[in-house]
């Protein structure tokens, strides 16, 4: 039952950090500690227009979080979230470090029967 | 921050031939990573790996092998759909060095195309995790996933 509500959200976020415009934006709002629509099209090859459509789908899957700023909306990096995000591709790397240990110990195992 | 590749590096005590043919000889891919395998270890061949049971709902995977010098270098994309040529953008490209060393072999393993695809595809390599690992690594993560629903509306 939760299993399949926790692939949703696992889908939704990988998604969403799929996109290399959004992605550039994640970086951009982590160097800069924060920004907004305007400010971050003004470092884009995209329109203002669509750096907002971006920032409307970082935030629904929780990945930045919005305060007004005047007639705009501030963004910030949700720490938690990203590092959620993060940690998926390095399991990814550990089912990697236990194909590269049963290579290394078949390897191992061919090369030692040689030598006797 | 880079997201789209992943390295690895072991150190292991066969020479470059044997680590050869271990990375890349169907049957020796089928000991250490999918359950069945079958593609020529020669450039350009397409063939194709198994996770679980064929007959019974496995997945089935298009594998194309890239670039075949032994004892040096053995390079493979897949996940690529099947009937389409593998290519960058959609597929995921993992290559195998090696480097004599001290008697025995530095293997190095980067897979990229993580960036090009889509990070879909990164939850997909989740999912051919071998089966002796499989639960180790989905029962602790499932915790986390429940708390964030929490705080989530």
């Amino acid at each position: 039952m939760s299993t399949a509500v926790v692939e949703k959200v696992d889908d939704d976020l990988w998604s969403a950090i799929g996109d290399p415009t959004r992605r550039r934006m994640l970086d951009l709002l982590l160097i800069e500690g924060d920004g907004t629509a305007t400010t971050l099209s003004q470092q884009m090859p995209v329109t203002r227009q669509a750096v907002a459509k971006h920032l409307g789908v970082l935030d629904r899957v929780g990945l930045v979080r919005a305060t007004p700023a005047g007639r705009e909306k501030r963004y910030r990096v949700d720490d938690a979230q990203l590092a959620r995000a993060v940690a998926q591709l390095s399991s990814v790397g550990s089912a990697w470090d236990a194909r590269l240990r049963r290579i290394k110990r078949i390897a191992e195992a061919i090369q030692h029967t040689q030598q006797d | 921050m880079e997201f789209g590749t992943i390295e690895r590096e072991i150190y292991v005590e066969a020479s470059p031939e044997i680590v050869f043919e271990v990375v890349s000889s169907p049957d020796h891919l089928k000991q250490w990573w999918p359950d069945d395998a079958r593609y020529d270890p020669t450039p350009g061949s397409v063939g194709e790996i198994v996770f679980g049971d064929r007959a019974a709902g496995g997945a089935v995977v298009p594998f194309t092998v890239i670039d075949a010098r032994p004892p040096r270098t053995f390079s493979f994309r897949w996940t690529h759909p099947a009937g389409e040529v593998a290519a960058e953008g959609n597929s995921l490209l993992v290559t195998f060095e090696l480097t004599p060393s001290g008697g025995g072999t530095l293997l190095k393993m980067t897979e990229t195309g993580f960036r090009e695809m889509s990070w879909e595809v990164a939850v997909l390599e989740q999912q051919y995790q071998e089966h002796v690992t499989g639960w180790d690594f989905y029962l602790p993560r499932l915790a986390p996933y429940v708390a964030t629903l929490k705080v989530r509306p």
